[in-house]
């Protein structure tokens, strides 16, 4: 049996969760003199708590799903057999670990450790040559902004690079805006050096004085390990830039719970101390930006693909991928699926690979996948076998955006999927522009209509029209794409915007306004577990529920260990208020 | 500057860190008074309706105090997916307040987030910052029957 | 830097550099609509009213911000902007509450000015109230005393019990001001339109059409002009010495009155349209429509009956005896209170109950009040002389049953329950019709016409309105139509096309759906009780046709004019987003429901 080297237990924000802070501690109490650290994560998130046990030849034994038990960690050290796991191989084939290679492997705030990895080797290259060039080895990489917009982020610092000024600012923008998307905050806590090394390539190929990283407040962990890391970096004098008398100055700022602060411009006023509100353009920031000096923004994730890129060349990064989208995506994968978490993938490969390959969903269970959160659009299953790049997502009527992919199975209402979004976006709307504002609020107020019930086939032709207009007629990018979860659902599911408004019936059971609850008597075993869980008294005595009195809170159906209790079309349940 | 908030000095008066001082005044009172506004707008040297302004601009800044126990129900799209309206429902039957109430003990205070960054355990909700996944009914209860007993 | 050029709805177009697009347009005469642009903030871009599109990349860019680039081509006036502003104006509006106008100015069929003129009253200014007043009312007096009161119907003073008086105050001005005020007129400029009618609707074409330099004549059947006003409405409603003054005014506005013509008889259209240059058809609704029961010749009709009675200047009449009024209506109320003052013991029979009658409620209420009996929920089913000589009409009861597509509950007979009433005079007053002259198209209600711009079809200028376009309806109304035609008429005389104007107006809503805590308004809410009228004691009430109560005060009325509340927007005169959606034809309502 091989010693152990070192115990390594994931504690990012998804670990922490799953419980591996009492992980950490039974491990550490029975580990003895083994080192025990606390890493990242390794991307898969369903199987967390992980623990990997490193051994001294090398190889290394990961556990999952580890019980915070004194038993447990005993089990481990004694490298038990029992919950060991390994990646599943097709998975494993179909990923590509170039920018996350290092995350949930290495001790996220350990400087040292990061070099012993090859950290900071990219950052030496790139000093050995001219600033100018090494913009053009971005350029030759073809890497595109990772946040959603995909604008070539090697012409992005060209620009930045070319205004000859002694201050100018270059921004990460950590601020992760939607909601289902979480690789940013996972490279932040699990290789910040990464992150701030591109940073540093950034800012010496194109001139930057001074760095902001703008992270949601919701990330405390991430902030904690930035924090961190850039201490330890201007300890190792790292933030002095070859070539520069003046060592560069980085600070964090933390967002205050504003989508739209994810948007350049208002990122750049919310940096200034405004309201985050979009500002028009021109002037562009690279132009005018944070008080008026020449302003670049790229995301965490393109950051993080800077190292590896110009620690490969250009010509290999850019040998990955498609033919306009090079290199790899991690997406965040969540929502129906067996295995969420982050995967990072090449640019090209299928959402069927992505779905059922990597995320393990059944096929036939799933309906659609939802990307790009609230700007994007859902892709229903026919339609899984499209090469994802930035513009095969786009022709779909969705788009790549952060990263984050929802998997929609088919027991969800697409209808409802919609009117999800659009509560989001028309309460994040920063109240600008008209069309954003009100629009999407008219938009999002037909959406509550139809799903309570109540809609009509004016409606669903009022979205139609309404939608384009306010794409055409907003200032930024979250007003410009507000209505696409509508209107490509509308495309591709609008039968169930019919079934909604002319026969008022919710397929999935999801539309409360739209379904009854049923007990079904012949599995009861009146075991009442029922009756005390219902918060509104809505289960008789004698076992039926009254759905005058329901309010469809699904607590009982929850319960029933009969599975007796389910969600029925309304008219079908006791004392509906459509009876049959 | 009234001696309360004299904290705030620890930040410079660039009115870049506005924000910041705001949020510092959170992390302390756990909310921003209108006495809280005052301190702000005189450190900032900003007038009091633009620091008003730009704190009602974002979603983090409470002006009214919230309870001992703050929980962060969220609504992100994973966890939206994986029903956390019914979450909601649940944890405002069982403690009786609706998004953004209080409990009249002051114990618990609610609100919906978009978003906490683990969607691959949705559907979630924080407490105080801590964040409790793959939640269903019975867990639910357990995790507040827990903090009831703490008090 | 070089001037920058590019093409603005293709034109070549010249900036300055720094120039907007909104600038540069307004230099070439290229308006652009905005809002939320002032010159002396930042620019804001926040209510994208102000959109054009650069056509090169398909986008839409705010003009107020956006600087045009060289060779940019921008469209600012195609219908694709067009719509893109209707839009950004209708969602605004959809977030907008309040009152543009005051209720009562919408409420009222010709659209005065009422806040107005009640503020004009208020402050005692009763001339200038009269001279708001004939902006669009030219009959002041008779409409002060027999309007129906749209406006009070609607006045938000409902809310906490009775409206503003608000009629006093035009028939107060009127009494005190007409004769004396002199409106400036334009030269005439040789255009001449004949009128057929005197009534309401011939007068008020007379006066508008005055105002644009065009003389008329008007055409009357009767020996005396007014119409309605002189035959139908009774004396003690409106006293037609009055009325007499009234008209008297046209004849210093070049109005000539042609009576004793009739057409058909003493001239025909062919001749008016050989002689004018237009020819505008406003001859009434004088036909009285049948009960369609056995015995109907034996009833006088209603409407022929007042004329008849009218043209004896309610002087040596015959005392109608027991009589009986059929209807409901306004005429029915008038034929019923005239046969009282006759000295007739009258009974009304109306087939509905009393909620349903069309008849004005104070018209109800004085009626019975001067010992007017009703039958309700009765309806005629023969009607023949005894051998007496006397009448004998045959009844039946009624009941209500299912609402009809009107909403009204339709009477169905009670069986069995005939009975007769003995009568020595039976009047039908159960509505009127319009004879449409020969050789003009009829519809359904009477004379058609294109209701743009009340043109009958064909190539002569021939218009019609009134009663005997709309089936009879209100003095009001009528003046309303009257006016409208005269606009049409001169706008065809002056080779435009007639155009309604689109009338824009942003309501919070019937007072019925307003609560007193909503009547926040600028002025506040007086605790004064409405003004009442002195009538005339009640024995002159039934033996005279003297009117029922004299004007109320000057000074009253200024009193009672505080409690209105002013409901109307301060900003209307100068309201840009009421300017926009006028001109891009935006309803506020284009994004609720
Ligand atoms: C409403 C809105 C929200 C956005 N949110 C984010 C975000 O949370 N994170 C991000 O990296 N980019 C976000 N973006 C995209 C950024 O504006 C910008 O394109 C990106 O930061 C540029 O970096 P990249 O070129 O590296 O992708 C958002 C854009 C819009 C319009
Ligand atoms: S005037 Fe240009 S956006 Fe309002």
């Amino acid at each position: 049996m091989a010693n152990i080297k070192r115990i390594k237990v994931g504690t990012a924000s998804c670990g922490l969760a799953a419980g591996s802070g009492a992980v950490l501690e039974a491990v550490k109490r029975n580990a003895g003199n083994i080192p025990v650290v606390e890493v990242g994560c390794i991307g898969h998130c369903y199987a967390e708590p992980i623990v990997e046990v490193e051994c001294e030849d090398g190889s290394s034994i990961f556990y999952s799903r580890v019980a915070g038990t004194d038993d447990a960690a005993r089990k481990i050290i004694a490298l038990s057999d029992e919950g060991r796991f390994s990646i599943p191989e097709k998975r494993a084939s179909l990923e590509k670990n170039i920018v996350t290679r290092l995350a949930g492997r290495i001790n996220p705030v350990d400087l040292a450790e990061y070099r012993a990895n090859g950290g900071f080797e990219a950052l030496k290259r790139a000093f050995s040559m001219k600033p100018e060039d090494v913009v053009e080895e971005v350029k030759k990489g073809g890497l595109r902004g990772r946040g959603g917009g995909g604008f070539p982020t090697g012409m992005k610092w060209s620009f930045l690079a070319a205004k000859k000024v002694p201050e100018k600012v270059l921004i990460c923008n950590a601020d992760e805006g939607d909601p289902g998307a979480f690789m940013d905050r996972s490279m932040m806590e699990s290789v910040p050096y990464q992150v701030l090394e591109g940073m540093l390539i950034g800012a010496y190929a194109t001139g930057a004085t001074k760095i902001f990283i703008y992270c949601r407040a919701e990330y405390p962990l991430a902030i904690k390990h930035l924090t961190l890391a850039i201490e330890e970096m201007k300890k190792a004098g790292l933030d002095q830039l070859a070539g520069r008398e003046k060592p560069l100055e980085i600070t964090i700022k933390e967002g205050a719970g504003a989508f739209v602060c994810g948007e350049e411009t208002a990122m750049i006023n919310s940096l200034e101390g405004h309201r985050g509100t979009p500002r028009f353009r021109p002037p562009f920031p690279t132009d005018s930006g944070w008080n008026g000096l020449p302003t670049a923004i790229n995301n965490v994730e393109t950051f993080a693909n800077i190292p590896p890129l110009i620690a490969m060349g250009g010509e290999a990064f850019a040998s990955v991928g498609t033919e306009k989208s090079k290199g790899t995506k991690i997406f965040a994968l969540a929502g129906d699926v067996k295995n969420p978490g982050l995967t990072e993938v090449p640019m090209g490969i299928t959402l069927a690979e992505i779905v059922y390959d990597i995320g393990g969903a059944e096929k036939g269970s799933v309906k659609a996948v939802q990307t790009g959160g609230p700007s994007g659009g859902c892709i229903p299953a026919e339609h899984f076998d499209v090469k994802i790049d930035y513009d095969s997502l786009k022709e779909l009527g969705a788009i790549m955006g952060s990263g984050g992919l929802i998997v929609i199975g088919k027991n969800r209402c697409m209808v409802e999927t919609a009117r999800y979004f659009l509560s989001f976006t028309h309460r994040e709307s920063c109240g600008k522009c008209t069309f954003c504002r009100v629009g999407t609020t008219r938009m999002y107020e037909t959406l509550e209509r139809i799903v309570a019930g109540n809609g009509t086939e004016e409606d669903i032709a009022f979205l139609e029209d309404l939608g384009p207009k306010i794409r055409k007629g907003s200032l930024c990018g979250l007003g410009q794409t507000a209505p696409n979860p509508v209107l490509s659902t509308l495309r591709f599911f609008r039968n169930e915007y019919e079934a909604h408004v002319k026969d008022h019936v919710c397929d999935a059971m999801e539309c409360r306004a739209l379904v009854d609850v049923k007990l079904n008597t012949d599995k009861c075993i009146h075991c009442g577990l029922c009756i005390r869980t219902c918060p509104v008294s809505a289960i008789g005595p004698d076992f039926k529920v009254d759905n005058a009195k329901c309010t469809r809170c699904n607590s009982c159906i929850e319960v029933c260990p009969k599975k007796a209790i389910s969600r029925v079309r309304k008219g079908e349940g006791f004392n509906s208020s459509i009876s049959k | 500057m009234s001696e309360e908030f004299s904290y705030l000095n620890q930040l410079g008066s660039d009115k870049g860190d506005l924000i910041k001082g705001l949020q510092l005044v959170q992390s302390r009172e756990g909310y921003v008074s209108d006495e809280a506004i005052c301190a702000v707008s005189k450190h900032f040297s900003v007038p009091e309706a633009e620091v008003e302004g730009v704190l009602t601009f974002y979603a983090q800044f409470k002006r009214v105090k919230p309870g001992k126990y703050q929980i962060s129900v969220c609504d992100g799209t994973a966890c939206h997916i994986k029903g956390s309206t019914q979450i909601q429902a649940w944890v405002s039957a069982e403690l009786g307040i609706k998004d953004g109430e209080t409990t009249p003990d002051g114990l618990f205070s609610l609100v919906t987030v978009a978003c906490l960054g683990c969607c691959s355990l949705a559907p979630v909700l924080s407490i105080n910052g801590k964040v409790y996944g793959k939640l269903d009914r019975k867990g639910l209860t357990r995790i507040l029957n827990e903090y009831r007993k703490m008090k | 830097m070089p001037e920058i050029q590019f093409i603005l709805d293709g034109k070549e177009v010249t900036a300055q550099p720094g120039e907007t697009i909104l600038q540069a347009a307004e230099k070439v005469g290229i308006h652009i609509p905005t809002l939320c642009f002032n010159q002396k903030i930042s620019r804001t871009t926040s209510c994208f009213v102000c959109v054009v599109k650069d056509v090169k990349t398909g986008k839409f860019l705010p003009s107020c911000s956006a600087c045009p680039s060289n060779g940019q081509v921008i469209e600012s006036s195609s219908p694709e902007v067009r719509e893109m502003r209707r839009t950004a104006l209708g969602l605004l509006l959809s977030e907008h509450t309040g009152d543009c106008e005051a209720p009562c100015t919408m409420a009222c069929p010709a659209h005065a000015s009422v806040e107005e003129y009640v503020r004009a009253g208020r402050k005692g200014n009763f001339l200038e109230a009269l001279k708001i007043i004939k902006k669009r009312i030219p009959l002041p007096m008779s409409v002060g005393r027999v309007c129906p009161r749209f406006c009070e119907k609607d006045c938000r003073r409902n809310i906490d019990g009775k409206p503003v008086a608000i009629n006093e105050v035009k028939r107060i001005a009127a009494d005190l001001y007409y004769d004396e005020y002199m409106e400036e007129l334009p030269p005439l400029n040789g255009k001449k339109v004949a009128i057929v009618g005197a009534g309401p609707a011939g007068f008020s074409a007379a006066y508008y059409l005055r105002e644009q330099g065009i003389q008329s004549v008007l055409y009357e059947q009767m020996p005396e002009p007014g119409g309605m006003l002189r035959y139908g409405i009774p004396e003690f409603r409106l006293p037609k010495d009055i009325l007499r003054r009234e008209l008297a005014h046209f004849q210093k506005m070049d109005v000539e009155i042609r009576c004793n013509q009739k057409l058909g008889r003493d001239f025909t259209l062919e001749c008016l349209k050989a002689e004018y240059d237009a020819v505008l058809l406003a001859v009434g609704s004088w036909s009285s429509s049948s009960m369609r029961i056995e015995g109907e010749d034996l009833a006088q009709q209603g409407i022929a009956w007042l004329g008849d009675i009218a043209g004896k200047n309610w002087k040596n009449c015959a005392n109608p005896g027991r009589t009986v009024v059929v209807g409901g209506g306004n005429t029915a109320m008038d034929c019923a209170r005239t046969a009282l003052r006759l000295g007739g013991d009258v009974t009304v029979c109306y087939r509905r109950t009393r909620a349903e009658m069309p008849a004005e409620a104070n018209e109800i209420q004085e009626a019975m009040d001067e010992g007017v009996k009703f039958e309700f929920l009765t309806a005629p089913l023969s009607l023949k002389k005894a051998e007496d000589g006397s009448l004998r009409l045959a009844c039946q009861r009624m009941e209500l049953g299912a609402a009809d597509a009107s909403g009204r509950r339709t009477p169905v007979p009670v069986p069995g329950s005939d009975f007769e009433i003995a009568a020595d005079t039976v009047i039908a007053a159960i509505g009127q019709r319009t004879v449409v002259p020969e050789g003009v198209p009829a519809a359904k209600r009477g004379i058609e016409v294109d209701p743009a711009d009340l043109k009958c079809a064909g190539d002569a200028p021939v218009f019609a309105a009134g009663d005997c376009v709309s089936g009879p309806a209100t003095v009001v109304e009528a003046l309303a139509a009257g006016r409208k035609a005269a606009l049409s008429i001169g706008d065809y005389l002056a080779g435009r096309k007639h155009e309604e104007p689109f009338v824009f107006n942003v309501s919070r809503g019937h007072w019925r759906s307003l609560a007193k805590e909503d009547l926040v308004y600028l002025r506040k809410i007086s605790e004064e009780e409405r003004v009442k009228p002195e009538f005339i004691s009640m024995e002159k009430r039934r033996t005279t046709f003297e009117e029922l109560f004299p004007s109320i005060p000057a000074d009253k009325v200024s009193k009672e004019a505080e409690r209105c509340i002013e409901c109307s927007c301060t900003a209307k005169g100068d309201c840009f987003l009421k300017k926009h959606a006028t001109e891009y034809k935006v309803q506020p309502d284009m994004f609720t429901g």
